[in-house]
C-alpha cells in the first residue's frame, strides 16, 4: 500500500497530466476523456523517465540488458504480421484492424525499450547473421544516438497514420493492413540496417507499399502520382546500386573479401574523382528522397494524391529516409567529397529550399500542396545542418528531423480532417471555420507556430540550432555566414505563408454556407492528434531530453568525418586503400589519441573482421616455400 | 522585509519567487484557455485577476528583496533562478534561466503592475463578449510571455518570450477574426516582427560564434571580443576580375556594429520604429484593454529594454548607437506628424505611441540608458491611462453608434467632459503629462532625454581604438589615424540635430495630444442628438459592435434584418443626427485603474527629478546595469556648466509644451477647428498625403511585398514549367519520343525484319573480308628500340619497310612476322621524323599498305621517359 502510495508521489506530474488531459474535452464523451488522460500521462511520464540528469545517473548500468533481437524483433514483426495478414479473413475489417493497430502498438511498446540503455557512442542491440556468405552479405541491425529517434518516430507515427486511416478509408482494409504493416517493416529496416545490400533491400521495398497506397486509395490523379513517385525514386536508386557496387568491388580488390557491410565499406578510402562520383551516386538517390532542390517536384504531386494516413507517413517518416541515409552513408562513406560539395549543397538547400520552396508554399491554392512545399523548405535547413556539418548544426538538424515528422504530420492529418468533411483542400473554399469548428482551429493554430518556429514549439529548436551551427562552420568557410543569414530569412516566409493560409482558412467572415454546418474534431481526430500536439511542447520545451542521447553518437560522427577528410586529403589521387586506426590517429597523440581511438573502437563494434591483406609480399613468399 | 530575506536564504543562486512570478499568469492562461467556458464568467475573471496580482506581489517582494541586497552591497546584484538545461551546443549550454536585476525589476513592477490594472479595466471593457474567456487566456498568456521576456537570463530565453508577446499580440489584434481586416491586421503585426526577429537570429548566432556565449552576464564579460573585422564583401571566396573596380575592393566591417544593426532591426520589429512601424497603427484593430496593455505599456517597449540591456554591446559601436539615435528622433518626428491630422481618437494614441517610443530610443541611442527607461515607465503610465481614456469613451460612443470607425472618430465626439468627469480628469492629467507640463511624469523623463541628447558623447573604447588602427589602410599617418578614430566619435552637429528634432517632435506631440483633447472632451458633443430619458427601442443596447457581428452568425434571416438595420442606422449618422442618450460614464472597474494610472502619469516623474535638485533615485538605482558603458560616455560640459545647459533644455521642453498646447487651444478651442480645415483646403495634396500616413503602406505595397509576391508568382510558375517541366515532363516526353522511334522498327513485317538481318550480315561479312592495319608503336624499355606491332589475324602475311631505304626488307616476300623493330641506326634523330612502312595481306589476298612517322622531340638527350612517351605518330 505504502509503496503504491510512494509511486503515486514519484509520478504526480504523470498523473496531475493525465487528470488535466482527461479534463480538456468539453462534451462529456468518456472515451475521449480517458484516451486524452492516458496519452498526456504517458507522455509526461516519458519525459520524466528521459530526463537527462537521470540518464546520467543511470549511465553505470552496463549495455548487458539488451536483448540481442530486439532489433530483429521490430523489424520482424509488422513482416510477419503483413504476412499473416494475407491469410486473414477479408470480410472482417475489424478484425484486420484491431491486429494491425495491435502489432503497431506492441512494435511501439517494444521500441521503448530502447531508450533503457544509455546511447553514448557506437552501436547497440547489434545483431549479426549471415545471410548470403558467399557475397559478404549478413544481416546486420544495430542502433545508435543517430537512428535512436528515427526509430521511435517511425514506431510512433505509423499507429496514428494507421488510426486515421481507419476512420477514412472504408474499402479494401485488408490491403491497406498490409500495405501500412509492409511499410512499417521496412522502414525500420532502413533506419536500422547497417548492411548496405540489407539496407537496398528495405530502402526499395518501402517504395511498394507508398506505391500501393497512393495508386489505390488516392484521389483523382492517384495513378500518375503514383508512378511518378515510384520512378523518381527508383531513378535515383540505381545510381545508388551502381555506386554501391563499385565500392563493394574496390573492397574485395584490397582485402580479398567480399562485404556489404556499412563498417567494412567505411574504411575504403577511393581516390578524389572516384569518390565524388560515387558520392553523387549515394547523394542523388538520397536527395530525390528528401527532396532537395530540382528533385522535388514527385513530392506535392505525390502528398496530393495520397490519402492521409498515406501522406502523414510519407511526410513524417518517409522523408527522413533520405535526410538520414544522406548523413549516415552518404557522410559517413564518403566524409571527403560530401565536404567537398558541402559549400555548393548548402546554397542548394539554402536557394532551393528554405526560401524557394517557401515562396512555391505561398502560391499555392490547395492546402495539401502548400503543405508539402512548406516541407520542402523545411527539409532545406534539415539539409544545411547536414551540408554544415558541425556538431550544433548536425544535431539541430537531426532534431528538426523528428519536428518536421511531428507538425508537419499533424498538419496533413489536419488537413484530412477538413477534406473528410468537404472533400476539397482548395483555400479559397474556406473561410471563418474559427466559428464553428474552434477546437479544430486552435489545434490548427498551434501547429502552425510549430511549423513556423515559435520558440516554445519543437520547430524553433530545431532551426535555431541549425542556424546557430551553420554561421560558424568551417565546411562552409566564408559562405558560413551568408547561408546562415539567409536560413534565419526563411523564417519571415514561413511565417507568411502559414499565416496567409490560417487567416484564409480560420479568419474573416464564414461566406461559403457549405462550410456552416461543419461538425468539429471527432474523438478519433482527437486522439490521432493530442499526441502530437502534446510532442510539439515536449519538444519544444524539453529538447534535451532528445538531444542528449544523439550528442554523443554525433559529435563521435562528426569526428571521424573530421579524420577521414585528413586521410583522403592526403591520399588524393592515390590508389584506393584502406583507412586503420593509426592512418586516422596520425597527427594526435597522448590521451586525446587513447580517447579517440576508443571512440572509434566503438564505433565500429559489430564490423565484419578484416582478413589480413593477401597481396604483400611476405605470404606470396610463404605460399612459395610451402610449394617446394 | 527580514521574513522575506530569511524564505530566500541565497538569492543569487536559487530563487523561486521568479518561478511563481512566472507561474501563475501561465496558470491562469491555461485554466481559462481549456476551462475557460465552463468556469463561467465570473471564474475567469477571478483567475484572471488573481494570478496578475499574484505576480505583482511577487514582483513588489522581489523589488524590495532587491532594493534590500542591493542596499548591502552597492554592486550589480542578479537574483538567479535556474530551471531546467534547454539545450546543449558546441560551445554553451543554453540554460532555461531566470534573473531579476535593477533593469528588469523596473520592468517587472511595470508589465504586473500596469498588467493588473488593464486587466481590472478589461473585466468592464470586455463584460458582453462572448469570448471572454479566450481573451483573458490570451491575456494572461501576454503577461506570462512578457515576463519570459524581462526575466529570461539569456538572449534565447528573452528571445522564448520576444515571441510569445508577439504571438500574443498577433492572436489579439484578431480577437475579433470574424472581420477579415482585423485578422489581417494581426497577420501584419506578426510579419512584421518576425522581420525584426531576423535580426534577433543573425545577431544571436554572430554573439555565439564570436563571443561564444549568450547569457547576458557572460556576454557583458566578454563583449570585447566582438571588436574583430567581419567581410561583408566579397561574399565567400574571389571576384571576378572584370568587375569595377569599386566592387573590387574588399568591405569589412566590426562584429559589434552588425550585431548592433542587427539587434536594433529586431528592436525596429518589435517597438514599431522606421521603417517596421507600420503593424502598429493598424494593430489597433484589437479591444482597447489591448491597446494599452500591448501596444503602448509593455510588448513595444520591449526594444527599447533590449538595447538597454545590451548596452556593453551598442556602446562597443558609435555607429549601431548613432543609428539607434537617428532612428528614434526620426520616427519620433515623423510619427508626430501623421499624429496630427487623424481623426481616429486611436490612431492618434498609436502614432504618438511610435513617436514616443522614438523617444526612448533617442535617449538609449545616446548612452542615456537610465533616461530611456525612464521615459518608458512613464510612457507605460500615461499612454496606458490615455488608452484607456479612449476605451471608456468608445465604450460611451458605442450606445448609440455600432460601426468601429465611427465610434473612434473625434468628429463624432466633443463635450464628454461634463458627462465623463473621471475619464475626462485621466484624460487631461495623461495628456499633460505626455506633453511635458513642468512637474509632470513625463516633463521629467523627456526632457532628460533631450538633455542627454545634447550633452552626451560616444567615446571609442581602447580596444575599438586598436582595431581600427589594425584596419586601417597601410600608410596612414598617426595624425589621420587620430582622424580616423575621432572619427568615430559620435559628432556633435549629430547631437544637436538630435535635440532640434526631438524638440520640434515635442512641440507636435503637445499640439496633437491636446488637439485630441480639444476634440473629445469640450465644444458640442456631435455624436448624436442627446435626448435625456431616451431608451432605444430598436435593438438594444449594443455596447459592442463586434458584438453586434457576433449576432450575424446565429442565423441567415437575423443576419439579414440586421445588416440592413445597420445600413439604414449609418445613413442616419452621416444625413441627420439621430436621437440618444445622454452619454454615460464607463462603469467603476473601467474608471478607478485610469484614475490610478492618471495620478502616477501626474507624479511619478519625482523619483527621477535630477533636474530640479532632487535626487535622481531611478537614475541611481539602474546605474549598477550601466556601469561599464557609463565608463565610455562622456559629456561636452561638467559640473555647474552642465547644469545650465540641463536648464537651457528645461527651458526648451516647456517652451515646447506652450507652443504646442497654444496652438492647439487656438485652433481647435479659440478658433473651433477653423484654422486647420483652412491649412487642409490651402495645400489639400499634402493635407491628403498626411492623412494617408504618407502612404507608407502602399509604397511597401508597391516596392517591397510587390517585389516578393511577384517573385513568388514567378517561383511557383519555374517550379510548375521548368523544374517539373525539365526533369519530369522533358525526360518523360524524351523516353516516349524514344519508344515512338524505336516502336517503327518492331513493326512486326517479316520482310523488315529479314532486310535488316541482310543487312547486318553483309556488313559483318565485310568486316572479315578486308584485312586491317593499324599499327601500334611501342618503345622496348630494355633497348630502347621502336617497336611497331601490325594487327594479328587468321591468315594474315606482312611485308615490312623499316630501314629507311624504300623498298621491302625481306625482298618483296611477305612473312607471318607481326612485329618489326626499328634499329636505332634507322631510328629518326632528334628533331627528325621518319616513315616506315608495312602491308597486310589477308586470306582473300586483299592487301593494304600503313604508313607509320615516327617523330622523335629536339631537346631529348637520353631520358627514357621521353622516349617512353614517344610513341609516334600514324599517318
Amino acid at each position: 500500500m505504502n509503496a503504491t502510495l510512494g509511486a503515486m508521489i514519484d509520478l504526480w506530474p504523470a498523473i496531475l497530466a493525465g487528470a488535466v488531459g482527461a479534463l480538456v474535452p468539453r462534451k462529456p464523451s468518456t472515451w475521449q476523456r480517458a484516451g486524452i488522460g492516458v496519452i498526456a500521462a504517458l507522455l509526461v511520464l516519458f519525459v520524466m523517465k528521459l530526463w537527462p540528469d537521470a540518464a546520467v545517473a543511470a549511465a553505470p548500468s552496463a549495455p548487458s540488458g539488451e536483448w540481442p533481437h530486439l532489433l530483429t524483433f521490430l523489424i520482424g514483426l509488422p513482416l510477419a504480421g503483413a504476412i499473416l495478414m494475407l491469410f486473414m479473413p477479408r470480410q472482417s475489417p475489424g478484425l484486420l484492424r484491431a491486429m494491425t493497430m495491435g502489432i503497431l502498438l506492441v512494435d511501439l511498446v517494444a521500441s521503448l525499450w530502447l531508450l533503457t540503455v544509455p546511447m553514448g557512442v557506437g552501436w547497440h542491440f547489434v545483431s549479426v547473421h549471415d545471410w548470403i556468405p558467399a557475397l559478404g552479405i549478413r544481416w546486420h541491425v544495430a542502433v545508435d544516438g543517430m537512428s535512436l529517434w528515427l526509430v521511435l518516430l517511425t514506431t510512433f507515427i505509423t499507429p496514428i497514420a494507421a488510426y486515421v486511416s481507419f476512420g477514412s478509408i472504408g474499402t479494401r482494409i485488408k490491403d491497406l493492413c498490409f500495405s501500412l504493416l509492409l511499410l512499417q517493416a521496412a522502414m525500420l529496416g532502413v533506419f536500422l540496417s547497417l548492411d548496405m545490400f540489407l539496407f537496398y533491400v528495405f530502402w526499395e521495398l518501402a517504395l511498394v507499399p507508398m506505391y500501393v497506397m497512393i495508386g489505390v486509395w488516392g484521389s483523382a490523379d492517384k495513378i500518375k502520382a503514383a508512378l511518378k513517385f515510384f520512378l523518381y525514386t527508383m531513378g535515383g536508386s540505381v545510381l545508388l546500386l551502381a555506386a554501391l557496387l563499385y565500392l563493394v568491388h574496390t573492397y574485395s580488390k584490397l582485402t580479398g573479401t567480399m562485404s556489404f557491410d556499412y563498417l567494412a565499406l567505411n574504411k575504403v578510402l577511393l581516390p578524389k574523382h572516384v569518390q565524388m562520383m560515387c558520392f553523387w551516386g549515394f547523394a542523388i538517390a538520397f536527395f530525390v528522397k528528401v527532396p532537395l532542390f530540382p528533385l522535388h517536384t514527385w513530392l506535392p504531386d505525390a502528398h496530393v494524391q495520397a490519402p492521409t494516413g498515406g501522406s502523414i507517413i510519407l511526410a513524417a517518416i518517409l522523408l527522413k529516409m533520405g535526410t538520414y541515409a544522406y548523413m549516415r552513408f552518404g557522410m559517413g562513406l564518403f566524409p571527403f567529397a560530401a565536404g567537398l560539395q558541402s559549400a555548393t549543397l548548402a546554397g542548394v538547400a539554402v536557394f532551393g529550399g528554405i526560401l524557394y520552396g517557401a515562396l512555391c508554399s505561398w502560391k499555392q491554392d490547395d492546402l495539401k500542396r502548400l503543405v508539402a512545399y512548406s516541407s520542402v523548405a523545411h527539409l532545406g535547413y534539415v539539409m544545411l545542418g547536414l551540408f554544415a556539418g558541425t556538431q550544433a548544426s548536425m544535431q539541430g538538424s537531426l532534431l528538426q528531423q523528428i519536428n518536421h515528422g511531428v507538425s508537419t504530420g499533424a498538419l496533413f492529418l489536419l488537413v484530412g480532417v477538413i477534406y473528410d468533411r468537404r472533400h476539397t483542400r482548395t483555400i479559397t473554399e474556406f473561410g471563418g471555420l474559427a466559428k464553428v469548428m474552434p477546437v479544430y482551429t486552435v489545434v490548427f493554430v498551434i501547429i502552425t507556430m510549430a511549423s513556423i518556429g515559435v520558440p516554445g514549439t519543437n520547430g524553433f529548436v530545431g532551426e535555431f540550432m541549425v542556424i546557430m551551427g551553420t554561421y560558424g562552420s568551417l565546411r562552409l568557410g566564408k559562405f558560413g555566414g551568408v547561408d546562415a543569414v539567409l536560413a534565419a530569412a526563411g523564417v519571415i516566409l514561413a511565417a507568411i505563408y502559414m499565416l496567409s493560409v490560417v487567416q484564409r482558412v480560420f479568419f474573416g467572415p464564414l461566406k461559403n454556407p457549405k462550410n456552416r454546418d461543419l461538425p468539429d474534431l471527432n474523438v478519433r481526430e482527437t486522439l490521432a492528434l493530442a499526441p502530437l500536439v502534446i510532442m510539439v511542447f515536449v519538444i519544444g520545451l524539453f529538447p534535451s531530453v532528445l538531444l542528449s542521447r544523439s550528442a554523443a553518437a554525433v559529435s563521435a560522427f562528426e569526428m571521424r568525418n573530421r579524420l577521414v577528410w585528413m586521410s583522403a586529403q592526403e591520399l588524393g589521387e592515390g590508389e584506393p586503400k584502406l583507412v586503420t586506426q593509426d592512418m586516422l590517429l596520425e597527427g594526435a597523440s597522448g590521451s586525446a589519441r587513447e580517447g579517440m581511438a576508443n571512440t572509434l573502437d566503438e564505433m565500429d563494434r559489430g564490423a565484419p573482421v578484416i582478413p589480413p591483406p593477401p597481396a604483400a609480399d611476405k605470404p606470396a613468399a610463404d605460399k612459395k616455400e610451402a610449394s617446394k | 522585509m527580514e521574513f522575506l530575506s530569511s524564505l530566500f536564504p541565497s538569492p543569487e543562486s536559487s530563487f523561486p519567487l521568479l518561478a511563481v512570478i512566472l507561474g501563475l499568469p501561465a496558470l491562469g492562461a491555461l485554466f481559462n484557455g481549456v476551462f475557460g467556458k465552463r468556469l463561467g464568467n465570473d471564474g475567469v475573471r477571478l483567475m484572471a485577476l488573481a494570478t496578475v496580482f499574484g505576480s505583482f506581489l511577487g514582483a513588489v517582494a522581489t523589488f524590495l528583496l532587491l532594493h534590500h541586497a542591493g542596499a548591502a552591497h552597492e554592486h550589480h546584484v542578479r537574483f538567479v533562478w535556474n530551471a531546467w538545461r534547454w539545450l546543449a551546443l558546441d560551445t554553451t549550454n543554453i540554460e532555461v534561466t531566470f534573473s531579476v536585476d535593477n533593469l528588469s525589476s523596473v520592468m517587472l513592477l511595470v508589465v504586473t503592475g500596469v498588467g493588473f490594472l488593464i486587466h481590472v479595466y478589461a473585466t468592464g471593457y470586455m463584460k458582453e463578449d462572448p469570448s471572454f474567456h479566450r481573451f483573458f487566456a490570451y491575456m494572461n498568456l501576454f503577461i506570462f510571455a512578457m515576463l519570459i521576456l524581462v526575466l529570461g537570463d539569456s538572449l534565447p530565453i528573452m528571445f522564448v518570450g520576444w515571441e510569445g508577446v508577439g504571438l500574443c499580440s498577433y492572436l489579439l489584434i484578431g480577437f475579433w477574426f470574424e472581420d477579415s481586416k482585423n485578422a489581417a491586421a494581426g497577420s501584419k503585426a506578426f510579419i512584421a516582427n518576425r522581420i525584426g526577429d531576423f535580426g534577433l537570429l543573425v545577431a544571436m548566432a554572430m554573439i555565439l560564434h564570436h563571443v561564444g556565449t549568450l547569457s547576458w552576464h557572460g556576454m557583458d564579460a566578454q563583449a570585447g571580443q566582438l571588436l574583430t573585422n567581419v567581410q561583408l564583401w566579397p561574399i565567400g571566396g574571389g571576384l571576378p576580375s572584370w568587375m569595377p573596380a569599386f566592387l573590387l575592393k574588399p568591405r569589412t566591417v566590426d562584429a559589434a556594429t552588425l550585431v548592433g544593426l542587427m539587434l536594433m532591426l529586431g528592436c525596429a520589429g518589435k517597438s514599431a520604429q522606421i521603417p517596421l512601424y507600420v503593424w502598429l497603427p493598424d494593430a489597433m484593430a484589437g479591444p482597447t484593454p489591448v491597446s494599452a496593455l500591448i501596444h503602448a505599456a509593455t510588448m513595444v517597449t520591449a526594444g527599447v529594454y533590449l538595447v538597454a540591456r545590451m548596452n556593453f554591446v551598442f556602446m562597443l559601436s558609435p555607429t549601431a548607437m548613432m543609428v539607434v539615435a537617428g532612428v528614434g528622433a526620426l520616427t519620433a518626428l515623423f510619427a508626430a506628424t501623421i499624429g496630427l491630422v487623424q481623426n481616429d481618437i486611436k490612431k492618434v494614441l498609436a502614432y504618438s505611441t511610435v513617436s514616443q517610443l522614438g523617444f526612448m530610443f533617442m535617449g538609449v541611442g545616446v548612452g542615456a540608458f537610465a533616461s530611456g527607461i525612464f521615459h518608458l515607465v512613464t510612457h507605460a503610465f500615461f499612454k496606458a491611462a490615455l488608452f484607456l481614456c479612449a476605451g471608456c469613451v468608445i465604450h460611451a460612443m458605442h450606445a448609440r453608434v455600432h460601426d468601429t470607425d465611427a465610434s473612434q472618430d473625434m468628429r463624432n465626439m466633443g463635450g464628454l467632459r461634463k458627462h465623463m468627469p473621471r475619464t475626462f480628469f485621466a484624460y487631461t492629467a495623461a495628456t499633460l503629462a505626455i506633453a511635458g507640463f513642468p512637474l509632470t511624469a513625463g516633463f521629467f523623463s523627456k526632457d532628460e532625454i533631450l538633455f542627454r541628447g545634447l550633452v552626451n558623447r560616444i567615446e571609442p573604447s581602447a580596444a575599438l581604438k586598436q582595431l581600427v588602427g589594425r584596419s586601417a589602410p597601410k600608410g596612414l599617418n598617426h595624425e589621420q589615424l587620430q582622424g580616423l578614430i575621432s572619427s568615430l566619435t559620435t559628432p556633435s552637429w549629430f547631437h544637436k540635430a538630435v535635440f532640434i528634432i526631438g524638440l520640434v517632435a515635442a512641440v507636435l506631440t503637445a499640439f496633437y495630444m491636446f488637439r485630441s483633447w480639444f476634440l473629445t472632451f469640450f465644444g458640442d458633443f456631435r455624436g448624436w442628438r442627446i435626448v435625456p430619458g431616451w431608451k432605444d427601442t430598436g435593438h438594444g443596447h449594443d455596447e459592442h459592435e463586434h458584438e453586434h457581428e457576433h449576432e450575424h452568425g446565429h442565423g441567415h434571416e437575423h443576419e439579414h434584418e440586421h445588416g440592413h438595420e445597420h445600413e439604414h442606422g449609418h445613413e442616419q449618422e452621416t444625413k441627420h443626427k439621430k436621437d440618444g442618450p445622454v452619454p454615460h460614464e464607463a462603469p467603476d472597474s473601467m474608471t478607478w485603474p485610469v484614475v490610478i494610472l492618471a495620478v502616477l502619469a501626474l507624479f511619478a516623474g519625482f523619483v527621477n527629478a535630477g533636474s530640479i535638485h532632487l535626487t535622481p533615485w531611478f537614475e541611481h538605482w539602474l546605474s549598477p546595469v550601466f556601469e561599464g558603458s557609463a565608463k565610455m560616455l562622456a559629456t561636452v560640459q561638467t559640473g555647474e556648466a552642465l547644469h545650465k545647459v540641463e536648464y537651457g533644455a528645461m527651458a526648451g521642453g516647456t517652451l515646447a509644451f506652450l507652443i504646442g498646447a497654444g496652438a492647439a487651444w487656438w485652433v481647435y478651442r479659440a478658433k473651433g477647428g477653423e484654422p486647420a480645415r483652412r491649412a487642409a483646403d490651402a495645400a489639400p495634396g499634402l493635407h491628403r498625403l498626411v492623412l494617408d500616413k504618407w502612404r507608407i503602406d502602399e509604397l511597401y505595397e508597391a516596392t517591397v511585398i510587390g517585389f516578393l509576391d511577384s517573385l513568388a508568382d514567378t517561383s511557383a510558375w519555374v517550379d510548375k514549367w521548368i523544374v517539373d517541366g525539365i526533369i519530369a515532363k522533358l525526360t518523360s516526353a524524351l523516353v516516349a519520343l524514344a519508344g515512338s522511334v524505336l516502336r517503327l522498327v518492331q513493326n512486326g513485317k517479316v520482310q523488315a525484319y529479314g532486310a535488316v538481318m541482310v543487312a547486318g550480315l553483309a556488313s559483318v561479312g565485310a568486316f572479315f573480308v578486308l584485312p586491317h592495319g593499324k599499327v601500334v608503336v611501342n618503345v622496348d624499355p630494355k633497348s630502347g628500340n621502336y617497336v611497331l606491332h601490325a594487327p594479328p589475324g587468321i591468315g594474315y602475311h606482312y611485308r615490312w619497310d623499316v630501314d629507311g631505304d624504300d623498298k621491302w626488307d625481306g625482298g618483296d616476300s611477305w612473312t607471318l612476322r607481326a612485329v618489326s623493330d626499328v634499329r636505332p641506326a634507322n631510328a629518326p634523330g632528334p628533331g627528325e621524323s621518319r616513315t616506315y612502312r608495312v602491308e597486310v595481306r589477308n586470306a582473300f589476298g586483299l592487301t593494304k599498305l600503313e604508313l607509320v612517322t615516327l617523330t622523335r622531340p629536339k631537346v631529348d638527350k637520353s631520358s627514357p621517359e621521353r622516349a617512353m612517351n614517344d610513341k609516334g605518330v600514324a599517318p
